[in-house]
């Protein structure tokens, strides 16, 4: 499962204050292409801060951000066209309630990118049928169930062909019977080669998808391992009280 | 002579269109008043907004002012107020204070709907890489728009009525219009309510007209939970 390359995504001593709240605490990560990482930690632990952070949603007070290589500065246009490049995925799916299923998805292609409207609507019906939504291109989001609206999401992000993908908790606001669809979605996108960095507390997509598991405690990366390791025998004290809470217990 | 009601109304039918030229002036005065009310509402609602002190603290200023004040003392104030400086007719006069009056309330008006259109939306916009000029023209306002109907178009309906102030300075409308044919042919009560049903006749259409609008915008959120 080792894709270790040169790292393709690297965030050097990333510090977040909100106020006087320290969030993240020098956090030092290195995200190879094609890796899947799970991000997991309690709640308030500073998860979803650290990718709002990594496309810039929130402004870091420290650190320095690489992709691919090249230094990423702090200016509109770095950024606008950074985050073309960085699919994001909300936990409240976020979608455009005035437009329809398809205008959605064609909405970063035509109004971001330029893309006519026609080469958009074709790449939008491709992305709906891959995440199983062909039929609902006309409709408008308030229609779809909870499991649906995400996998719009998904596709909407996927539209801008980002080389990477961040998802903050995309299923937790799911019913359970929901989750699923959703899951296999992002299971296939890892397996045909996304870097994808996965804020989740779903147990089988870690083992099933992951290359490797962080967890969170307090704004540091307290522990990170592979999932076998993480959910079998980790390490820290804090990860096996965490691992405790959320794991099914046998 | 003894009929059981004192007045005469079958001149209600007689002289209702008496009042023709005058319900279109109170049009005239309501429709340029809140056109001039929506421009400046928009441009008082983004400087509300806005991050710079100086403009979103003039916002406020002119709001405060604007909102606690009467309108009829807004309208003296351009009409006999302003001679020293220059002096404006009656009813360019009413048209500019009941733009300047509605501004302040439609500013409110679109402020409120653009905070609260959720800021997951600015975000997702955000994240595809939309500027943020880009995002607020074409992801939040258009959702803030349709939230800024109702409130909107109940403020259409006070303009129109608020016009009626326009007849203490000599503006031709229908309120003037009714008092003078009601002294000159001593039957008040009879202009007064053809007055009253012209009044009618119009908050009925641009209520109905309203609605229409609400129905058609609520396409995109039927089942909407
Ligand atoms: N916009 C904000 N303003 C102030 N504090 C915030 C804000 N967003 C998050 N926080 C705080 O930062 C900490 C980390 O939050 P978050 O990253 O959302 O955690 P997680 O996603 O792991 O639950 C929490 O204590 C939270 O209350
Ligand atoms: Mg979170």
């Amino acid at each position: 499962m080792t894709k270790l390359k040169e790292p393709f995504l690297r965030i050097e001593h990333l510090e977040k204050w909100y106020g006087d709240l320290h969030v993240l605490r020098d956090i030092s990560l290195d995200i190879a292409e094609k890796e899947v990482l799970v991000v997991i930690g309690a709640s308030g632990s500073g998860k979803s801060t650290l990718l709002r952070c990594l496309n810039f949603l929130e402004k870091a007070q420290k650190g320095k951000f690489y992709l691919d290589g090249k230094k990423i500065r702090n200016n509109e246009r770095d950024l606008n066209r950074v985050r073309q490049e960085m699919g994001m995925v909300f936990q409240h799916f976020n979608l455009f309630p005035h437009m329809s299923v398809i205008k959605n998805v064609m909405e970063g292609p035509v109004h971001v990118k330029g893309l006519p409207k026609k080469q958009a609507r074709n790449i939008a019906h491709k992305l709906l049928d891959k995440v199983g939504l062909g039929d609902k291109a006309d409709t408008y989001p308030a229609m779809l169930s909870g499991g649906q609206k995400q996998r719009v999401a998904i596709a909407r992000a996927l539209a801008m062909e980002p080389r990477v993908m961040l998802f903050d908790e995309p299923t937790s606001s799911l019913d359970p019977e929901l989750v699923g669809d959703v899951l296999k979605v992002m299971e296939d996108l890892g397996r045909e080669g996304m870097t994808m960095v996965v804020v989740t507390h779903e147990m089988w997509f870690a083992k099933e998808a992951a290359d490797r598991v962080i967890f969170m405690d307090d704004g540091i990366i307290l522990e990170e391992a592979t999932p076998e390791k993480m959910f079998t025998s980790p390490e820290n004290e804090r990860t096996q009280a965490f691992l405790k809470q959320i794991l099914p217990q046998e | 002579m003894s009929t059981i009601i004192p007045w005469n109304l079958a001149v209600i039918p007689e002289r209702f269109f008496f009042f023709r030229d005058a319900a279109f002036y109170t049009l005239q005065i309501t429709t340029l008043g809140i056109l001039a009310g929506l421009i400046i509402g928009l441009i008082v609602a983004f400087a509300k907004i806005a991050k710079n002190p100086i403009l979103s603290n003039l916002a406020a200023g002119y709001i405060f002012i604007i909102r606690g004040t009467p309108l009829l003392l807004q309208l003296f104030i351009i009409y006999y107020g302003m001679t020293t400086v220059v002096t404006i007719p009656p009813f360019p006069s009413a048209v500019i204070a009941l733009g300047i009056h509605n501004g302040a309330y439609i500013a409110e008006v679109f402020r409120g709907s653009i905070i609260s259109i959720d800021y997951g939306q600015m975000e997702a916009a955000r994240s595809l890489g939309m500027p943020h000029s880009r995002a607020m023209r074409r992801i939040v306002l258009p959702q803030a728009f349709k939230r800024a109907v109702p409130p909107l178009g109940n403020q259409f309906i006070i303009a129109l009525k608020d016009s009626s102030l326009a007849s203490t300075i000599a503006v031709p409308e229908l309120l003037l219009r009714g008092r003078q044919l009601g002294s000159s042919s001593f039957m008040y009560m009879e202009m007064l309510i053809i007055v009253a049903i012209w009044y009618l006749i119009m908050t009925s259409v641009l209520t109905y007209a309203v609605h229409r609008v609400e129905k058609r915008l609520r396409v995109s959120d039927r089942d909407q939970t």
